[in-house]
């Protein structure tokens, strides 16, 4: 896992219930010609129910997508349940550049694109940030003129490799886009609207379409080349966007066409619809004459390609790509000259060797607010200054649920416990298997009412490596989140003491775990004992695994069954081998099969005060000021890894 | 059985930093500590990389008396509750600036986390902020609040991180955002009290 061990996720409870997203609602909508689809909230409860049986497994593959750190999970106050970024929808509050931390308004978003328009570039070798530096050493006090660059502080390339300089240190966005097109020997700088021919807004075809022979010469001929000039790739990209989009203009403006229709939504999945009517209509309405006399009347103009360069067309130089190799094959060029697919990816198209790369204006960054995606309360709002990092509105999870924490239980040597017992802090990277080991779980209220716990737990670990866990004390209470001050008041050794043994390290050297007791308790905070017999991997032997557990558990009903129904995942996890190594999946250890994982199903009661959520309960109809409230959830704790060695 | 550290290895003081006996801290004058900050073992902390450039003479209080003269001669501030693991570097990011190279003090915020091995070059570093183990910031680097940089991460020099980013890499790109819960008392970001408090027990 990518945390270090100990851990704890927060498994949200939409993994079980189908996300109610539009592009569903859609599907059913076209799946089943109903004019009211059906409601995805329906089916709801009863896939709740069915999952409620289950015991959460955190190997499962579907886990994946529903454990999170407890710090990214949103609580909504009126669904009463955890949002995990599944089960939100974000809006951009903000856009700002991640380099200058300046913002854009969204308006110039929209036009300019995302990218920083001031002084922020990437290096395009290494993406770095570039830093605008001058070429000239002024050793004096000399104001600094000169030309200047933009240089990489981490593979020292500078924008001299591709031989650009700047005349002044600020607006380098529009000195670089002016210049990459006078220094790749385009002569002058072209935006779009100077491509703009008063020929391209033309609608029909044939005003526009040139004779053979005049496109010919616009090939051949040098001048025609250098008046219109080849476009730098983003001008082409607008020229040819204007110009098809003219195209389906021109194409579907007689009225009586029937293709009419796709020049609204041409790319659109409105269009099969459009089309289905129109098979539907004609059948339908017989008016099969009808629309065979018409047809040769309106027969649909025809689309063409672009054919000039400022329709965006650019025809290559006829040995273009032999040259292109030939340069490849060059000494002077050899590997290190050409740019690497990673780097191609984001110039344009046409760069193919280092030096054709450009500096990459910075992309930006946004500032989201979130909102629940069943009923639209807004989660979270930051404020709007990208420099700020205060919340208008946070409804984060953990001012709701218990934050969970785990820690290995240090006993002290003098505690006089067997000697069995490790008496260093066991690592956790290797557990050694069938040794007890216990930790302890922290829960801390953040709420202001008190919350009454349920923990519950397997007695056996899913999965094949069966470790055995037992919560000694499964169901306790944790005082409210009230003044920070009443703890500290109490007395002044106290919370040194209460700290020392939450931690685990010290604490009161006699204290020996005991089942059905509290570990130790504080203002808004409650430690219990979590024992766990790690389970031996497959490849250690599981005959000494069989015999061991037998010996461990002598024989109530209950641990024989859940070691019969351990037999049987066992066998589950055999016939399911998803890691594609066949060979003995037996002897072989899957991915992070060794860890071990505990899943924990975590029930909440407490009584809410009226004051947070009045006209929740006006709308229950209870009249006390208090309202019960519950909140189930599973979590997996992540203990740790288990070697293959037994360790004894 | 490993031995126990000495009980004698970190040395409290009257603000609460807790500073190991084996830590390497270099021209302590220029440094200024906020209090309750851990300083680790091997750690290394270059207060003598100070400006020198200025004919301002270096005060010689440790207790944050700024000069009043315009450069001031503090090379490393270091907030509260901040946390220099083992054998981490603290150097002082320095610049060629109009031909003369000269260092800039290094600023480091409150609930800041330096991994093992970790060096940290950068000009600024805002609070909450966690620098994994072996990453390396580079000089001028800026690290605003509540910024995660991964471990083994190259923060390219001059680079900045915004706030509730994940950096990590080499060169450190941009690679997430940590929870809008990230830096809450006790949780991940939030741990800074709880490793103040398990220092030298």
């Amino acid at each position: 896992m990518s945390r270090p061990f100990p851990y704890a996720y927060i498994s949200c409870p939409c993994a079980d219930t189908p996300v109610p997203d539009p592009a569903r609602k859609r599907r059913s909508k076209e799946t089943s010609h109903k004019t009211n689809p059906e409601d995805p909230n329906v089916p709801v409860p009863e896939d709740y129910d069915f999952e409620d049986e289950r015991t959460f497994d955190p190997r499962s593959p579907r886990s994946n997508f529903s454990l999170y750190p407890p710090e990214q999970l949103l609580y909504c106050e009126d669904c009463h349940q955890i949002k995990c970024p599944r089960c939100i929808t974000e809006e951009i509050v903000c856009w700002f550049c991640p380099n200058c931390l300046f913002e854009t308004p969204s308006s110039m978003v929209r036009s300019e694109g995302n990218r920083c328009a001031r002084n922020c570039f990437n290096c395009p070798i290494c993406t770095a940030p570039l830093a605008v530096t001058t070429l000239e050493n002024v050793t004096g006090g000399g104001s600094q003129q000169g030309p200047w660059v933009l240089s990489c502080g981490y593979c020292m390339w500078t924008t001299l490799d591709i031989g650009v300089k700047f005349d002044k240190p600020t607006n380098i966005r529009t000195q670089l886009s002016k210049m990459t097109d006078s220094s790749r020997g385009r002569q002058m700088s072209k935006t779009f609207s100077d491509l703009k021919s008063p020929l391209s807004t033309y609608s029909s075809i044939d005003d526009q379409f040139p004779s053979p022979n005049e496109i010919r010469g616009d090939e051949a001929s040098p001048i025609n080349e250098q008046l219109s000039g080849p476009l730098n790739p983003e001008a082409r990209f607008q020229a040819l966007k204007g110009f098809y989009k003219s195209q389906i203009a021109s194409t579907s403006s007689s009225p009586n066409d029937p293709l009419a229709d796709f020049g609204a939504g041409f790319s659109s999945p409105g269009a099969l619809n459009r089309i289905m009517s129109l098979y539907t209509s004609s059948s339908r309405l017989g008016s099969l004459y009808g629309g065979t006399s018409k047809k040769p009347k309106s027969k649909p103009p025809v689309m063409r390609e672009a054919l000039t360069a400022s329709e965006g067309l650019r025809v290559p130089a006829p040995d273009a790509e032999n040259a292109l190799i030939r340069r490849m094959a060059s000494d002077d060029c050899g590997w290190d000259g050409m740019a690497s697919l990673e780097q191609r990816t984001f110039q344009s198209p046409d760069a193919r060797f280092v030096e054709d790369l450009l500096p990459l204006p910075v992309l930006l960054r946004t500032k989201r607010s979130k909102r629940c995606k069943s009923c639209k309360h807004i989660l979270v709002k930051p404020e709007f200054k990208p420099q700020s990092t205060r919340f208008r509105i946070r409804l984060i999870a953990l001012s709701y649920i218990p934050l969970p924490t785990l820690k290995p239980l240090v006993p002290s040597p003098f505690a006089g416990l067997p000697s069995t017992t490790p008496t260093t802090a066991p690592n956790l990277d290797s557990l050694s298997p069938l040794r007890t080991v216990q930790f302890l779980l922290t829960l801390k209220n953040h709420m202001f009412d008190p919350v009454r716990v349920t923990l519950a737990t397997p007695s056996v670990t899913p999965g094949r490596v069966a470790s055995k866990v037992t919560i000694l004390c499964p169901q306790f209470d944790i005082g409210a989140n009230s003044d920070v001050w009443d703890e500290a008041l109490q007395g002044s050794a106290a919370p040194g003491d209460a700290r020392a043994s939450r931690s685990g390290t010290l604490g009161s050297t006699e204290k020996v775990a005991e089942a059905g007791k509290v570990w130790d308790k504080g203002r808004n905070w409650t430690t219990v004992v979590l024992e766990v017999v790690p389970g031996s991997l497959p490849g250690g032997g599981g005959v000494t695994r069989r015999g061991r557990m037998k010996q461990h558990d002598d024989g109530s009903n209950d641990d024989d069954d859940n070691d019969d129904s351990d037999a049987d995942s066992d066998a589950n996890a055999n016939a399911l081998d998803w890691s594609g190594q066949t060979k003995d999946p037996n002897q072989r250890l899957q991915p992070d099969e060794d860890v071990l994982e505990i899943p924990v199903f975590v029930r909440m009661e407490w009584d809410s005060e009226n004051q947070i959520d009045q006209e929740q309960s006006v709308g229950k109809g209870q009249n006390s000021d208090t309202v019960k409230r519950e909140l189930a959830y599973w979590m997996v704790l992540g203990v740790g890894r288990i070697s293959s060695e037994m360790g004894f | 059985m490993p031995p126990k550290v000495a009980k004698g290895e970190y040395i409290e003081t009257d603000t609460g930093n807790k500073i190991s006996r084996r830590s390497q801290i270099h021209g302590t004058q220029h440094i200024i500590l906020g209090g309750k900050t851990v300083i680790q073992g091997e750690a290394v902390i270059r207060g003598d990389l100070y400006r020198t450039s200025t004919s301002s003479s270096a005060s010689g209080d440790q207790t944050g008396q700024q000069p009043a003269t315009a450069t001031p001669s503090v090379a490393i501030t270091i907030g509260r509750y901040s946390y220099i693991s083992k054998q981490a570097v603290l150097r002082p990011p320095s610049r060629l600036h109009r031909g003369v190279h000269s260092f800039y003090p290094l600023k480091i915020g409150d609930h800041v986390f330096v991994g093992e091995r970790a060096v940290v070059e950068a000009a600024s570093v805002g609070n909450h902020v966690h620098v994994g183990k072996d990453a390396v910031i580079g000089s001028m680097a800026i690290l605003k609040d509540f910024a995660y940089v991964l471990d083994g991460a190259v923060v390219a020099p001059g680079m900045v991180v915004p706030s509730w980013c994940v950096v990590g890499g080499a060169p450190a790109r941009i690679v997430g955002e940590v929870g809008e819960g990230y830096g809450v008392e006790g949780a991940e970001g939030g741990m800074a009290r709880e490793r103040y408090r398990l220092v030298g027990r």
